[in-house]
């Protein structure tokens, strides 16, 4: 595991250019816009820098050299998601801590604690996209799996639209259900969050450790 | 060390189907054509594929379901695969000191200054004998009980091939337990390197022999057509067709020294064998 986590600290810092990049994008979000859009913006990227690092293990058919290295296939996929959300943590904490310089030098009353479970609530949600991502890069490859992530959005969007659409004449009942997740109080919402992201990533972890075992290289 | 025990794995038309024993300390050469199943044999064998029939035991453990710390003691060198070119010698040390208890830093460091691996360098800017380099001191810096390389000197020039087996025969001496496992089709890296050799052909094996008897009592023989008809076939092999009449190998060189005086009769190499065993008649 720390030979891998070693790898993938390695690779992503190869990318030099790219982070400083994105750095300095932030860094000026941070100085001219209002909100914690900027918090969801970085921890984005930094989940998709340390997902990128499977398409980097695969380039020029690196997978069958890295699985003859001592470690087993499930190690690799755990590794994965513990990479991932380090990664997330780590650019969530860029993000909060840009935010409130930004909102100091701007004096926009940036209040950090009173925001702190909508904050915290972005990583559990976001890593949802790692849980999406990790299985379809390890069953697909980074260029099928472009296709599939398509699909996947594609079905979502329907999802969402037939919902709309089935629930259209109804809105008292989504009014009500807003204002009742509206009156909880934040902790309890950020804690169901959390559990829910934390199970579903879970079974995702579950399905990616069953491709990498099927796997061939 | 390695039993493989009646392995089966098919690839549309393709099927690899064999058998062999590599002992402890035995360096054993697979070679053969392009395409006669010696890379799927290797993925096998590191649980890089699972196979359709048999089974193969690393020291008594089924290869697919070997653990990490069991992987340890296996070192190898794929011929197309190897660490992301995106990283660099420095890099690659920090990765093989973290993954390997038995990683020799100062052994690896020293080998890669002395074949001419620069350090900073980005692995997608090394030539092809560079990448090779890389790959066969990557095996052979944390003391493997069992090397496998699959084709570590192909596509390379002379200076490079000869620095890979040198460094190969460097570790062999050092580590004198150690079994090796190589594939090759430059016959002569493995007439250098191996105790026995195994030819396989279309997936299955035609040949396994020591190498010492190989090169000791085999030969090929070159005959009229005339010749050929008188010719005891006893003890050949396999034979072509030429414009002068046949080339035949044999395993009885002895024979035909003693009963055909004047006959062309040059020692047998694995070249030879690898031409005539699966192209001749």
């Amino acid at each position: 595991m720390r030979g891998l986590i070693e790898k993938d600290l390695r690779l992503t810092f190869s990318r030099r250019q790219t982070l400083m990049i994105f750095l300095v994008m932030a860094v000026i979000m941070g100085g001219t816009m209002d909100g914690s859009f900027l918090v969801g913006y970085l921890t984005m990227l930094g989940t998709i820098i340390a997902v990128g690092t499977i398409s980097y293990d695969e380039f020029d058919n690196g997978f069958a050299f890295l699985m003859t290295l001592p470690f087993e296939r499930k190690t690799y996929v755990g590794e994965k998601y513990l990479f991932c959300l380090f990664m997330e943590a780590v650019s969530w904490c860029a993000g909060v801590l840009i935010y409130c310089i930004g909102g100091l030098i701007r004096h926009s009353g940036v209040n950090p604690v009173s925001e702190l479970p909508m904050l915290l609530s972005l990583i559990p949600v976001l890593f949802l996209s790692v849980s999406v991502f990790i299985p379809l890069l390890l069953k697909y490859g980074s260029e099928k799996s472009r296709v599939a992530l398509f699909l996947v959005f594609g079905l979502m969007a329907l999802l969402v639209f037939g919902t709309k659409q089935v629930m259209s004449g109804q809105e008292q009942v989504l009014q009500g259900l807003v204002e009742t997740l509206d009156a909880l109080p934040e902790a309890l919402v950020f804690l169901v969050i959390t559990a829910v992201c934390g199970l579903l990533s879970f079974l995702s972890y579950l399905c990616s450790v069953r491709i990498m075992e099927k796997k061939e290289f | 060390m390695v039993i493989v025990d009646n392995l089966v794995k098919t690839y549309g038309s393709f099927r690899l189907d064999l058998s062999m024993e590599i002992s402890d300390g035995a360096v054993t050469g697979i070679v053969g054509k392009n395409g006669a199943g010696k890379t799927t044999f290797i993925k096998a064998l590191l649980g890089l594929i699972r196979p359709d029939e048999g089974r193969i035991t690393i020291n008594g453990r089924e290869a697919s379901m070997l653990t990490g710390r069991e992987k340890a003691s296996i070192g190898a060198a794929l011929s197309e695969s190897g660490f992301s070119a995106y990283l660099r010698v420095k890099d690659v040390t920090a990765i093989l000191s973290k993954m390997y208890p038995t990683f020799d830093e100062e052994y690896f460091r020293k080998n890669c200054r002395a074949q001419g691996l620069p350090e900073d360098k980005r692995i997608s800017e090394f030539s092809t004998g560079m990448k090779a380099k890389l790959r066969v001191l990557s095996a052979i810096s944390h003391r493997a009980e069992l090397l496998v390389m699959d084709e570590p000197t192909a596509g390379l020039d002379v200076q490079a091939r000869n620095d890979i087996l040198d460094l190969l025969r460097q570790y062999l001496q050092e580590n004198e337990n150690c079994s090796v496992l190589i594939t090759s089709h430059i016959s002569s890296d493995l007439e250098s390197l191996c105790d026995d050799i195994y030819l396989i052909h279309d997936g299955k094996i035609l040949l396994h022999e020591d190498t010492d008897v190989l090169l000791g009592s085999y030969a090929v023989l070159k005959v009229s057509e005339e010749a050929y008809e008188k010719l005891d076939k006893s003890y050949i092999l396999a034979g072509r067709k030429e414009a002068f009449g046949y080339t035949c190998l044999t395993r009885e060189k002895q024979f035909y020294a003693e009963n055909y005086p004047g006959m062309v009769i040059e020692n047998g190499s694995v070249d030879d064998l690898i031409l005539l065993m699966t192209g001749g008649h």
